[in-house]
């Protein structure tokens, strides 16, 4: 199927009014939590996964798209009129969006960070559809060497991106390796690390794993801030018309922040946030009119497209590979592995209805986003005012029940309790999640290519670097992991010559 | 020198430590035939190493305040001071959390949910308790009617299993 019957055949399963409901559910879904602030895209989809388990998968898959980029829609409105991030991506947009906003032009900014978005978030689908079946096609020529350097060399990188200190990353991916061998082996069937526990012989499930580490220690961390002084500022739908000034300064930022966003979107990591520092990095690098720090429309416009752009090139990996880079792509990918479907290049040719249905249910999302974006922003804003008291004990209950209806297991809830600690732990110390939960995804298929690759080269661990992709992956991997050691080593001898 | 960073380090120390052992006993095979326990023997190592390295990181003072734990912008975004947290309210919590599933099948999901509500609402601070007896059962009853009525979850009725279950 060419790019565009399988777009063409993606639109007939999207429009069907099932998977339009969903679209529809999770862009709403998305867009309040991304206004909330506390709950992200990431701990919602964690904990609504339990959920998706009796779904349709492409439903399910569709849900979630709908969530994660109406995350990155939602965000902008709580950072722009209160001067706090709804959601981690829209941090930076707190910068330039609050004096905006304190300078009256509050609309102006919503409209710009709404219409930015769709303008992003359709050419990083474009580029989606583009870039995911082309990557699919070459990978069907991946043997075992090469999926588990590209799944080494991914996590090197993102342990490079997320966290400041690269043996804290690397300690927790060890951790995730260590908690992915948990179970039964396949080859063998041999039992390890269960302890006797027959439920543990199916390995660590990764359900309450995720709606622990990022869903309950999310609710942990959300009820220890004091309570905010809400003042939200009120904004009228005719307000929203930027002027032409404004769209002039808008137009070059939203194009940048979107290649911007897809690209950094194919990289490992939290791929959203680091997107909208770049571009407001970038941004900021261009200023002709001094305005940064004061409300400069470019810093809302650059980032909120960035960000919304980065979701599209975070989808590229897992469509084309199987291989999720960021968390979130992790918790998106545990929808399909929860159904049964083991993602990877053959997802296209095997299952057209979900690949080509998922990335077309996508431009359908970000229209509707658009659409109710902008008048109902009024509406979704004072969302804000929900109070803590009832939204969390609901977000927990819904935990509760949810980790327990997929197995019916007590298990799972003492898992979800015991991770939701580790979680709250770890974003204590400064530790970051996301290697801990990649590794843990990435860790039995890195294992099963590793024994398959010794298999056929009969033990010759040279093979992976005498294939000339895997060799090269690997050696990007290598170059990224020892530069930024070697430069830090190297800057002071030069240094002292000088 | 942070206490809670060298605890936890430690800690994973120790789980490293253990799972090697048990790695170690499992069947290696062949390099041109692993075993189950050649994969997580190397797994091993490289845990017992990175949780070591993290320890005398904790422990040996830091020469460059540089790259110091808490020198990314992106784990640094929760604004709070750590003296404004809270930290009552996450024990609160996780002990509930704890109770419930203690209690979960003993009592049943009616029981043990409603009181959990009523707890979770008033660590969360709300302090009247006629309505928040009044929000919980609003709650407790719209989840009973959606996730065992509707969606069919076989939740534990416990003691009230005669009469809902």
């Amino acid at each position: 199927m060419d790019l565009f019957s399988g777009l063409i055949h993606g639109f007939s399963v999207a429009l069907t009014p099932m998977n339009l409901l969903f679209g529809f559910m999770g862009a709403v879904i998305g867009t309040i939590i991304g206004i909330l602030p506390g709950l992200g895209p990431l701990g919602t989809m964690a904990l609504l996964l339990s959920l998706t388990s009796g779904l349709d998968p492409t439903a399910g898959m569709i849900l979630f798209a709908g969530i994660y980029f109406g995350a990155m829609y939602g965000g902008s409105t709580t950072s722009i009129l209160l001067n706090i991030p709804g959601e981690a991506a829209s941090v930076v947009t707190v910068i330039e969006g609050y004096q905006m906003a304190r300078r009256g032009r509050a609309g102006a900014a919503l409209a710009v960070a709404a219409i930015g978005s769709f303008v992003a978030g359709t050419i990083s689908l474009i580029g989606l559809s583009f870039l995911a079946p082309t990557l699919a096609m070459a990978a069907l020529k991946f043997g075992p060497p090469e999926y588990l350097a590209v799944a080494l060399v991914g996590l090197v990188i993102m342990s490079r991106l997320t966290g400041g200190n690269l043996l804290k990353s690397l300690m927790m991916i060890a951790l995730g390796l260590a908690l992915g061998t948990v179970g039964m082996e396949t080859v063998a069937g041999y039992m390890r690390y269960t302890f006797k526990q027959p439920l543990l012989a199916q390995g660590i499930d990764f359900l309450p794993v995720a709606m622990g580490l990022f869903g309950i220690s999310e609710v942990l961390v959300t009820a220890e801030e004091p309570a905010r002084n809400m003042q939200l500022q009120k904004v009228r739908f005719r307000e929203l018309w930027p002027t032409m000034m404004e769209w002039k300064r808008s137009f070059g930022p939203i194009i940048r922040g979107s290649f911007i966003g897809f690209f950094v979107g194919l990289v490992p990591g939290p791929s959203p946030v680091i997107a909208t520092m770049v571009s407001y990095s970038a941004e900021s690098k261009l200023d002709k009119y001094g305005e940064f720090g004061k409300g400069a429309i470019e810093g809302v416009a650059g980032p909120e497209a960035a960000n919304n752009a980065a979701v599209g090139g975070a989808y590229v990996p897992l469509m084309a590979l199987g291989i999720p880079f960021t968390p979130a792509m992790a918790v998106v990918m545990a929808v399909l592995l929860i159904n049964g479907i083991n993602p990877g290049p053959l997802l296209m040719t095997e299952k057209p209805d979900l690949f080509w249905g998922v990335i077309a249910s996508m431009y359908i999302g970000n229209f509707m986003l658009l659409v109710f974006n902008l008048p109902l922003v009024g509406v979704f804003a004072s969302i804000i005012r929900t109070p803590l008291y009832l939204l969390m004990p609901i977000v927990l209950l819904l935990c509760l029940v949810g980790v327990y209806s997929v197995n019916n297991s007590m298990l799972d809830i003492w898992l979800m309790i015991g991770f939701g600690l580790l979680g709250y732990l770890m974003r204590r110390l400064k530790y970051d999640l996301a290697p801990l939960v990649l590794a843990l995804v990435l860790g039995p298929m890195m294992e099963r290519s590793f024994r398959e690759a010794m298999m056929i080269s009969r033990g010759d661990l040279s093979v992976f670097l005498s294939r000339p992709i895997s060799g090269t992956i690997l050696l990007v991997g290598a170059i990224v992991l020892v530069a930024p050691l070697l430069l830090a080593w190297i800057k002071p001898l030069i240094r002292r010559k000088v | 020198m942070n206490i809670g960073s060298i605890v936890f380090a430690g800690l994973i120390l120790l789980v490293g430590l253990i799972y090697e052992i048990m790695a170690l006993n499992m069947p290696r095979g062949r390099l041109s035939y692993p075993g189950p326990g050649l994969f997580p023997m190397i797994i091993g190592i490289f845990l017992i190493a990175t949780a070591l390295g993290c320890l005398l990181q904790e422990i040996l003072p830091r020469k460059r305040t540089g790259e110091g734990p808490s020198a990314s912008p992106l784990l640094n975004q929760d604004s709070t001071a750590p003296g404004d947290r809270n930290v009552k309210k996450t024990f609160h919590l996780m002990a509930l959390m704890v109770g419930y599933a203690f209690v979960l099948k003993p009592l049943g999901f009616l029981i043990s949910i409603f009181a959990f509500l009523v707890v979770a609402i008033r660590i969360f601070g709300y302090r009247r308790w006629v309505s928040a007896l009044a929000m919980t059962a609003v709650i407790v009853a719209i989840s009973y009617v959606s996730f065992v009525l509707w969606l069919k979850v076989p939740l534990p009725m416990g003691i009230l299993g005669e009469v809902f279950g």
